[in-house]
């Protein structure tokens, strides 16, 4: 019950009119005076952690999503792989493989694809060359299968191998695994780097919490004398540190969502050709953040503008403490 | 109301500065602090205000020990409290109106509730033309008038004053202890710490003289 009724006296709107730069604020509301709280060097600093925390996020963001798609994409086919043995066969071959896949259950499309598909497949690494025909490619079909009711894999895998020689399926099942690997491994990673950036937050607040309340000392007396509890006068100091928060991580925000605008174009300015971008989309997808992305960014500014408040009141309490 | 017993005081290891204080202050009563500058009046209001604790003996104020108190259930006490300092602890980046109104912001108090009560009492001690000044500009006499009006304007069961006339002239000092003297009669106790004899023959009202860290009451 106290929790709610914490809840329901806080001075909101207080809290929400340390948000306005210092020259919009209601005068009464300044027990604490803003420009004893910090300078623009603590703004500069928070904007640029929550510029990092966010564009830490975003692009984690984006990775997930890519890898989420192509993991899709990938677990709706299978791949059916013909060894060029003997080249005078393998269309004939093809012919074969592709009838007995379009009779088994569960697949609902089965394309047999020329030694030019196969071949355009190697571009991006051996570059287009007429040379590639002369080289023994396999030859791929590439089977849709029905997602919601999906054929036994292995059985296929048998005849095809069992019927035809020099014919293997592939199932994708090791792409998806690395391709999950790469996508934990990159959440980690962008998790260490929040985690990181938070703790910095953390540490430039306690140092200015110190700060302001060792320049604001005799305010501080005078408010105990005239029967200020902690926590009133902890708000009176955390509402800037929202108000900083907020501000800093929105400009923090708004710079991450701008390099995630600009980056396709930024890329292209510097160089980046076709195999660039294809790289780039392989990796991130379009290399542009959806509204969930955005969204993000919005929750990364509310984190910082929480941590900037959690960390100032505990800050101001302790050295409350200390003086009693 | 207050209750001291056996209190001695002393900072760090240095000498007792109060020694063996015991005294007891009844709702509705008032009192003069007095003695040589250096008797420990200033540190005796201190105990009284809760900002130090005694090295030893006993303090109750408002029935509670205030060694076992917390330091909210202390802010809650000192809000029954008003307090007068000698320096007048006014903060420089408010109004004289905001000064004043402090005590009744702290409580959690609206606005518009006591926005005319504070202009009200500001005009009572002669500041109605310096509300809106900020204390940078106001004389000593000023500040000390403010600082009394923060002291009062709550009301408090308990006005403890340092030197509260010490900064203003006669006429002022006469008007400020008719305004103590109206508080004590709506039953506030009231404690002034002071040096003026003249103000003190004025009430007939118990002294508490501390003279080497005694006190003595007369």
């Amino acid at each position: 019950m106290q929790f709610i009724a914490d809840i329901r006296d806080y001075p909101w709107r207080n809290l929400f009119a340390g948000i306005l730069p210092a020259r919009f604020q209601p005068k009464t509301a300044q027990l604490v005076p803003s420009a004893s709280i910090a300078g623009n060097a603590l703004t500069v600093v928070i904007a640029i952690m929550s510029f990092l925390a966010c564009l830490t996020a975003g692009a984690v963001y984006m990775v997930n999503q890519s890898a989420e798609a192509w993991v899709k994409d990938i677990s709706s086919e299978i791949t059916i792989e013909l060894d060029p043995v003997n080249a005078a066969d393998i269309e004939k071959k093809i012919t074969l493989v592709s009838l007995f896949l379009a009779k088994q259950a569960g697949i609902t499309h089965v394309k047999p694809m020329t030694a030019e598909d196969s071949a355009k497949l190697l571009e991006p690494w051996l570059g287009h060359s007429e040379a590639l025909s002369a080289l023994p490619i396999p030859r791929l079909i590439a089977v849709e299968i029905n997602r919601s009711n999906p054929p036994d894999i292995k059985a296929i895998s048998e005849a095809l191998s069992q019927n035809f020689e020099g014919v293997t399926l592939d199932d994708h099942r090791q792409w998806r695994t690395e391709i999950r690997t790469l996508t934990r491994s990159a959440a980690l990673g962008g998790i260490a780097v929040l985690v990181l950036v938070a703790a910095a937050t953390v540490a430039v607040i306690v140092s200015a919490t110190r700060s302001a309340m060792a320049s604001n000392r005799e305010i501080i007396e005078v408010l105990h004398f005239v029967g200020a509890n902690e926590r009133f006068i902890s708000r009176e100091f955390e509402r800037h540190f929202v108000g900083l928060g907020v501000r800093a991580g929105i400009v923090g925000a708004v710079s991450a969502g701008l390099v995630f605008l600009l980056l396709p174009s930024v890329m292209h300015v510097l160089g980046g050709g076709p195999v660039t971008a294809t790289e780039m989309s392989r990796l991130v997808g379009s290399g542009e953040l959806d509204l969930k992305g955005y969204l993000l960014c919005a929750l990364v500014v509310l984190v910082v503008a929480g941590l900037c408040m959690i960390t100032s009141r505990v800050g101001v309490i302790r050295v409350l403490k200390s003086y009693a | 109301m207050i209750r001291f017993e056996n209190v001695g005081l002393r900072y760090g290891t240095g000498p007792e500065i109060l020694r063996d204080v015991s005294f007891h202050v009844i709702p509705g009563s008032f009192h003069f602090l007095t003695g040589p500058s250096g008797a420990g009046k200033t540190t005796l209001l201190r105990l009284l205000f809760m900002s130090l604790r005694p090295t030893r003996g006993l303090i109750f104020v408002f029935g509670e020990n205030v060694s076992d108190l917390s330091a909210a259930g202390r802010a809650e006490l000192r809000r029954r409290i008003g307090i007068v300092f000698q320096d007048f602890r006014l903060l420089d980046h408010l109004t004289t109106w905001e000064n004043v109104a402090l005590p009744l912001r702290v409580m959690g108090k609206k606005e518009s509730d006591y926005r005319e009560d504070v202009t009200d009492l500001l005009r009572w001690v002669g500041l109605g033309d310096r509300i809106d000044a900020c204390p940078e500009i106001l004389s000593g006499g000023e500040k000390q008038r403010a600082a009394i009006a923060r002291a009062v304007i709550g009301r408090p069961e308990l006005l403890l004053a340092d030197e509260p006339t010490g900064n203003v002239d006669p006429v002022i000092a006469d008007r400020l202890l008719r305004l103590f003297v109206e508080l004590n009669r709506l039953g506030t106790s009231v404690i002034i710490a002071t040096h003026d004899y003249g103000l003190m023959d004025q009430l007939d009202a118990p002294r508490l003289v501390l003279y080497e860290g005694h006190l003595e009451i007369r």
